[in-house]
């Protein structure tokens, strides 16, 4: 596990010679088992970050506030911003490099290895705790999570609490950084998939009762929207009004915003949001798995995102998240592309 | 009344309820939520907290106001569409989330009264469940005047003591249900007062998080409109409809037409949940949006909930049931924010 | 007799070539099931996935995306594109329990009124087994 120290000495060096902004990381939070994401902007205040098992939160999603900030400013800032990233948050920066979104010279990059382990899931943590507070939370050397509490330690085998995401896991390291703390050990899951294939491998009727259940849940808060860092668009479908509406815009062009769908949180509009969002994920999720750990109803949303990764793969061979300059998957394709489906 | 009901006996009331709608919460898969029971033998109130409140039946987030359609006579005929509620009976309500009902009350209530939210209000029936142990880390309604076993909004409040329940009558409604199964009933014995009396007290001392000033909070609200705490404490908000949708006390609403065929025209009109942490919550229709950026959107809710509200109606617009706190992705807490308030300027 | 299910067929068509198949089929008078809502695109690449929920959200039994066959189109590459999200949209409905009858693609040029028939045909004998389409549309 990558030494908290060796973290806050280089996010002390950045900020001390004043190279970047702020660095995002994470401090403890007062809330619950998980910490929360920190904006340090003092040298002084590095001392707050912390570093464990426990640092789930992709913060690669807060460069679009950065961006939307930065644009409202007379005379920004043009420092970049520091940030710390792990395996799947560095390839969140890969798409939106890739997408034009950022610049290379808008981020100073701190990875973090993950090493042969990962992040914990709260849900599967706070079962083993009962309620119990974290006074400490390491991994040893032999893929165990050493949880310490007022009552002392305990052992828990990391595959027993380690999120489902890092379960999944191809790349366990930062793919692009400007330092590198940790080693870059690969840890190959045996099929990157599981999850998927079980939902795939139900009857047809299955499958349907199973999204039902699941979508009819939904309430619509757009967490899973809100935190996931390729949902940058100014304007969403699902929003109820238009963001980009100008001093030119017509009454009549506002009053023609498409309805695609409605605001009634019941299963037939629940799932055309549902469909949209993981479509226009296709080929930029990168898996941190974000949209599913904040889903108040416990939404299995993964599961779309992932099996989106996986057609992807089958049918076009495509990666997200490795590579900035390579086309994105809907902007490309091959001669060779599938069309054993088309009449 | 007080009354106190053997534990085993609890299905054969609800059974004797028959004609009521019964609601409780049930668990699936590690998450409690108020539904719709068919059999007692479902309710197991063994439940910590439900993801959302009882607000969810009385205040639907899609509620059908109204139907229209063209028709040849009239050119547009409307149909209202009142909720028509058989009596219901809402199970192991805790009392913060019934003390929020009497703050939904003041603001569906007062000079206009709206017949949606009250049709299904008065046909309602609370049972209380009083928090013997906090059913969240993150409970504080001690801070907001609220406490595990208060009343508020209640129309009767059982404690568990092990084997039987206490049962405290409160209001007509309440005796009707409890009346119904007479028999199961028994009086309470001194043990079982002294009993009570001790579980109440215990359970104030097992809530461990409060605000340390919240009489100050309003007073220096008002004096916050332009602080820079905001842009501090909203750095990390990612602008989810987390914390007010699942608050017990937020009501904001908006309202739609539903168009299912515009020729012939029919339609619904439809109330949904709205929620002040969207961005498009306060977009005019100009471009122009007044609260443009994620600090003063968290400022309305605190500011809501701790400054206007108090002036309007005398209450905080909270009552401590720690769902936003402990459902933020993100790790803003009320209770924190609230004592930096108290602080501020100091 | 109880009336024969009629499914409702939602088809998007590309202006330059499958568009002009309909037309030549419906000037050469041939035959075909009148269940198809014909809806002209600029090209197949230019339907978007909502395009297609919308469609079935509004209560389309059946959505047809067709497109001018590969090296033909309009704008050289729109119909490869439409190939690979088509691909994508059609797997994922299937995921989510869709019957897979229900939204299929085609390549029909301006000369293939005869192909174009022919598909609708099959489409509507395909659809018929499956009754209406539920799962996806909004309840009235
Ligand atoms: S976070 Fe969950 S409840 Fe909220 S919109 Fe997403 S799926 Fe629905
Ligand atoms: S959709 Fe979910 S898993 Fe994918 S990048 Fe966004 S938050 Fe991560
Ligand atoms: S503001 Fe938060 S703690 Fe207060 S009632 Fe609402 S959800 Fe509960
Ligand atoms: S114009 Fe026919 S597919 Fe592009």
């Amino acid at each position: 596990m990558v030494n908290l120290e060796d973290l806050k000495k280089e996010a002390k060096a950045v900020l001390k010679d004043e190279k970047v902004k702020y660095v995002i990381g994470y401090e403890k939070s007062s809330n619950g088992l998980m910490p929360a994401p920190a904006f340090i902007k003092k040298p002084e205040d590095v001392e707050k970050l912390i570093w464990d098992p426990t640092c789930i939160h992709n913060l690669t999603r807060f460069l679009t506030d950065e961006k939307q900030k930065k644009a409202r400013e007379k005379q920004p800032d043009e420092r970049p911003v520091g940030i710390i990233v792990k395996g799947c948050d560095s390839r969140a920066l890969v798409v939106l490099l890739q997408e034009k979104f950022i610049n290379r010279e808008d981020v100073y990059i701190i990875g973090v290895s993950c090493e042969s382990a990962g992040v914990v899931d709260e849900k599967k943590l706070s079962k083993k705790l009962k309620d119990k507070k974290i006074e400490n939370i390491e991994f040893d050397e032999k893929d165990n999570i050493i949880v310490t509490t007022k009552d002392g330690k305990t052992k828990i085998p990391a595959s027993e609490i380690l999120a489902e995401r890092c379960l999944e896991c191809r790349a366990n390291f930062p793919v692009i950084y400007d330092v590198l703390l940790g080693e870059k050990t690969k840890r190959q899951p045996e099929n990157p998939f599981q999850s998927v294939e079980k939902i795939e491998s139900l009857s047809e009727q299955e499958r349907w009762d199973f999204w039902k259940e699941q979508l009819s849940k939904c309430i619509r808060c757009y967490a899973c929207r809100s935190v996931c860092p390729m949902c940058y668009c100014d304007e969403c479908v699902v929003d109820t009004i238009n963001f980009a509406v100008t001093a030119d815009t017509t009454a009549e062009e506002k009053a023609q915003k498409i309805k695609w769908l409605e605001k009634s949180p019941v299963l037939s509009e629940n799932f055309v949001y549902h469909f949209i969002r993981a479509i226009h994920l296709a080929g930029r999720c990168i898996d941190c798995g974000e949209c599913e750990r904040v889903c108040p109803l416990d939404i299995p949303i993964r599961f779309l995102n992932k099996k989106l990764e996986k057609d992807a793969k089958e049918l076009f061979d495509y990666d997200s998240g490795f590579d900035p300059d390579q086309p994105s998957l809907i902007s490309s394709f091959r001669d060779e592309d599938p069309e054993d489906f088309i009449r | 009344m007080e009354k106190v009901l053997a534990k085993k006996s609890f299905p054969q009331w609800v059974k004797t309820l028959s004609s009521y709608k019964i609601f409780a919460p049930i668990e699936k898969e590690d998450l409690w939520s108020y539904e719709l029971i068919e059999k007692p033998e479902q309710i197991n109130l063994d439940y910590l907290n439900t993801v959302l409140s009882p607000k969810k039946i009385i205040f639907p987030q899609r509620e059908v106001y109204l139907e229209f359609f063209a028709s040849n006579e009239e050119g547009i005929e409307v149909k209202e569409l009142l909720p028509d509620e058989k009596p219901s009976v809402i199970f192991g309500v805790r009392p913060c989330d019934a003390k929020a009902l009497t703050l939904t009350d003041k603001v569906f209530g007062g000079d206009f009264e709206d017949l949606y939210y009250w049709n299904r209000r008065k046909q309602t029936a609370l049972v209380g469940l009083s928090c013997s142990t906090p059913p969240s880390p993150n409970c504080f309604c001690l801070t907001v005047d609220g406490s595990p076993f208060s009343k508020d909004g209640l129309d009767v409040l059982m404690t568990d003591l092990g084997d039987k329940y206490f049962v405290e009558t409160l209001t007509k409604k309440g005796e009707q249900l409890v009346n119904s199964a007479k028999t199961l009933f028994k009086a309470p014995t001194e043990k079982d007062k002294k009993n009570l009396a001790k579980i109440q007290q215990d359970a104030k001392k097992k809530i461990t998080r409060q605000v340390e000033n919240i009489k100050k909070v309003p007073p220096q609200l008002k004096e916050m409109f332009d602080s820079p705490l905001w842009d501090e404490e909203s750095m990390s908000c990612i602008q989810c409809g987390i914390c007010t949708y699942l608050c017990p006390t937020c009501h904001c609403f908006d309202i739609n037409d539903e168009i299912d065929s515009s020729s012939p025209l029919k339609g619904k009109r439809i109330r949904t949940w709205d929620n002040c942490q969207f961005p498009d919550f306060t977009m005019h229709s100009s471009g122009h949006n007044p609260r443009p950026d994620k600090a003063s959107r968290l400022r309305q809710r605190i500011m809501h909930k701790f400054q206007y509200f108090v002036e309007l109606y005398k209450n905080y617009q909270c009552t401590g049931c720690g769902r936003c706190i402990s459902q933020c992705p993100v790790g803003i807490d009320i209770i924190e924010v609230l004592d930096k308030v108290s602080d501020y300027g100091a | 007799m109880a009336e024969e299910f009629e499914p409702k067929i939602v088809a998007f068509l590309c202006k330059w070539c499958s568009s002009a198949g309909s037309d030549l089929a419906g000037v050469s008078r041939m035959e075909y099931p009148p269940n198809v809502v014909p809806i002209t695109v600029m090209c197949s690449g230019s339907v978007s996935p909502l395009y297609i929920l919308s469609a079935f959200n509004k209560g389309a039994d059946g959505v047809l995306v067709s497109g001018c066959h590969p090296g033909d189109c309009h704008y050289i590459k729109g119909n490869y594109y439409a190939r690979r999200r088509i691909a994508l949209v059609k797997r994922l409905l299937d995921y989510f329990g869709l019957e897979p009858q229900r939204f299929q693609m085609s390549w029909v040029s301006a000369a293939e009124g005869v192909k174009y028939t022919q598909i609708i045909k099959d489409f509507v004998q395909e659809l018929k087994p499956l009754g209406p389409q539920k799962k996806l549309r909004r309840a009235q």
